[in-house]
């Protein structure tokens, strides 16, 4: 069973948007190890919870409007514990503390975003993000190892 | 424009629904509500993005389009392609394609009524919002959440298990499938659906038994007479894969029936409105604004004379009584939406038990043989449409999409203004009031997630502006 979930979220045709998405690709098609699940998706759902209530770790990569283009930054975070209104997207400590509230689990999570540039129709990712992707999935594999020791096994 | 003496009360954005809107309430001297706009505010664009492309890649890109629907993408641009390509694809992939769709209906309205609806039929429309969430369904009604969950990842589940783990599968291509259902997947989906069953009748018995304390809601939540538009099977039955256009008036009559969907321009007309980027459909033999008619689950149940599996065709009978016309109130689209949840899975078990599921001859292969063509289905919250054109080399020269949250535009502008009126005074903002405004449009799932998911990720901000243009009062929901 995996014990570490990457949830890589973002829409791929809208530029920037999508590194969280695109991170996650690469890292599944790079990453050969059965302690490690990676989920590409589109946008966090709450039927990911359970997912999530079943891992160890869980790492949620993904672009953001509010950094400058290009900045990557890499934070532990816990599940919401105020009282959080439900819109139509979840965020990983929503998504978190329905994992805590349904299923009683406490997984250890970190959130890791790069600033988009560009939010506009597009497939290609902005250099300044792609740059800063390969600085995010060192971060992975870092976390990863951390986890599960030296993965000899990955591509 | 604001007149002398008007003033407006903007949403923005809507909560609990898919991508990202903002209503404007706009109030005369009185304070009574004169005119209400379901404004979208992204531009999806995709239309423009995708000419030039070989038509071989359009379901795999449409597919991307959204997170939520992704499927019904799929499978209407997969159709489209099938009428380029002239070719009728072989019957197991036909049922591949059915069980596909069914799925994402099952997992789309899992989440439109557990996660996002069921807070306002829990609790009521005037609860505390730090109250009426997910959250606090899970605390008050810690099984129905469960249930939720389950529902939407067993959907998830037959998804991925046909499809593969991405949340945008390619299975689905140009001519079929591309790869036939195996022993194993197909043993453990059946295996499935008792329990999802049982959730989906749990639902619509607690649905039916809270809908007494929404008469109020009922009465006045898009309750108005419309046209009702959806595609049905040739002896009238509910359909989500394939079939012709019926169209029922408010008192229930048909008013076309077998209207090939590749025609649409014939009768469908859309107008583009300056307060929005989702273009409004309407009847064109009855014109604009006349024209307004809805579809999804309420327009479904209304032009199906049946479902065609036991469980969901008494529910529909159990239906058709609330009203002795066709059914008007959109506050029963979450009524039709749970019907329709047991009808997929019913549906989707006759379809697995077929003889013939498992066959290995899923894809039929042409090169492009027409220079148009049309895909049509039921996607979860209404009728989709694709509509291509290729030149001779294949490439996309222009590309329509009509989504379900267009051909519902008008009708949820028309909602709107019906809730307003009847909740909404201008000089007495409460949150149930403009809880109710923003609950008629989660009635209609309206999915408008081809944004940025970033998007939605900004607070509830209601203003209140005078006739200068002056922000007299300002509410802010945080996240």
């Amino acid at each position: 069973m995996a014990r570490i979930l990457i949830l890589g979220y973002g829409n791929p045709l809208r530029s920037d948007d999508g590194v969280g998405w695109h991170a996650a690709v690469q890292l599944f098609r790079s990453i050969a190890v059965p302690e490690v699940e990676v989920l590409p998706c589109h946008q966090l759902t709450p039927d990911l919870a359970e997912p999530v209530s079943r891992a160890e770790r869980v790492l949620f990569l993904d672009g953001a409007r509010s950094a400058p283009g290009g900045e990557f930054h890499c934070e532990e975070v816990l599940a919401s514990e105020g009282s959080p209104s439900f819109t139509h997207h979840l965020s990983p400590t929503l998504l978190l503390a329905i994992a805590r509230d349904l299923y009683g689990a406490y997984p250890r999570a970190w959130l890791l975003t790069i600033g988009g540039n560009t939010f506009d129709a597009g497939e290609a990712l902005s250099p300044e993000v792609e740059t800063a992707l390969r600085a995010l999935k060192a971060r992975v594999r870092e976390l990863i190892a951390e986890t599960i020791g030296d993965f000899a096994s990955a591509r | 424009m604001d007149g002398a003496g008007q003033r407006s009360i903007t949403i923005d954005p809507v909560t609990r629904i898919e991508g990202h809107a903002k209503i404007t309430l706009h109030l005369d001297e009185q304070g009574q509500v004169e005119d209400a706009r379901f404004h979208v505010t992204q531009f999806r664009g995709f239309e423009k993005f995708c000419e030039g492309r070989p038509f071989t890649e359009m379901p795999s890109l449409m597919a991307r389009i959204c997170g939520i629907c992704p499927v019904s993408h799929l499978i209407a641009s997969a159709k489209a392609c099938d009428a380029l390509m002239a070719v009728r694809i072989p019957p197991t992939a036909d049922k591949l394609r059915r069980i596909f769709g069914l799925a994402q209906v099952i997992q789309s309205h899992a989440l439109s009524f557990f996660h996002l609806s069921s807070p306002d039929l829990l609790f009521g429309m005037d609860a505390d919002p730090a109250k009426s969430n997910f959250f606090g369904v899970l605390e008050a009604k810690r099984d129905l959440a469960r249930d939720g969950v389950r529902l939407r990842q067993f959907g998830q589940q037959v998804i991925e298990r046909l499809g593969g783990k991405r949340i945008h599968p390619a299975w689905i291509v140009p001519g079929g499938v591309s790869e036939p259902l195996t022993e194993l997947n197909r043993d453990a989906i059946l295996a499935g659906i008792p329990e999802a069953l049982a959730i989906a009748e749990r639902a619509l018995q607690w649905f039916k038994s809270v809908m007494e304390n929404f008469r109020h809601e009922i009465a006045s939540f898009g309750n108005f007479p419309s046209l009702f538009l959806g595609i049905v099977k040739k002896d009238g039955g509910l359909t989500f894969y394939d079939g012709n256009i019926r169209i029922v008036n408010a008192a229930g009559d048909v008013v076309a029936h077998g209207l090939d969907p590749a025609t649409y321009s014939e009768f469908l007309g859309e107008k583009v409105e300056p307060w929005s980027f989702l273009k409004s459909a309407y009847y064109l033999p009855t014109g604009y604004p006349a024209g307004i008619y809805r579809v999804g689950p309420l327009a479904r149940m209304n032009v199906a004379d049946r479902c065609g599996t036991p469980k969901a065709d008494q529910e529909l009978a159990e239906f058709h009584e609330l009203q002795r016309t066709a059914v008007l109130s959109s506050f029963h689209y979450h009524h039709a939406r749970l019907i329709e949840i047991l009808y997929c899975l019913e549906r989707m078990e006759q379809l697995l038990n077929d003889d013939q599921i498992l066959a290995r001859h899923v894809r039929a292969v042409a090169g492009p043989n027409a220079f148009e063509g049309v895909g049509c289905c039921e996607a979860p919250r209404g009728t989709l449409m694709h509509h291509y054109k290729i030149d001779e080399s294949g490439l996309i020269r222009w590309a329509n999409l009509i989504i379900a949250t267009g051909h519902n535009n008008l009708a949820m502008n028309r909602s709107i203004l019906q809730v307003a009126k009847h909740f909404v005074k201008g000089n007495e903002l409460t949150h149930g009031m403009l809880n109710r405004v923003e609950a008629v449009i989660r009635a209609y799932d309206p999915c408008l997630s081809c944004s940025t998911h970033a998007f939605g990720e900004m607070p509830l901000r209601i203003q209140l502006v005078d006739a200068s243009g002056n922000v007299r009062d300002e509410v802010c929901r945080p996240l």
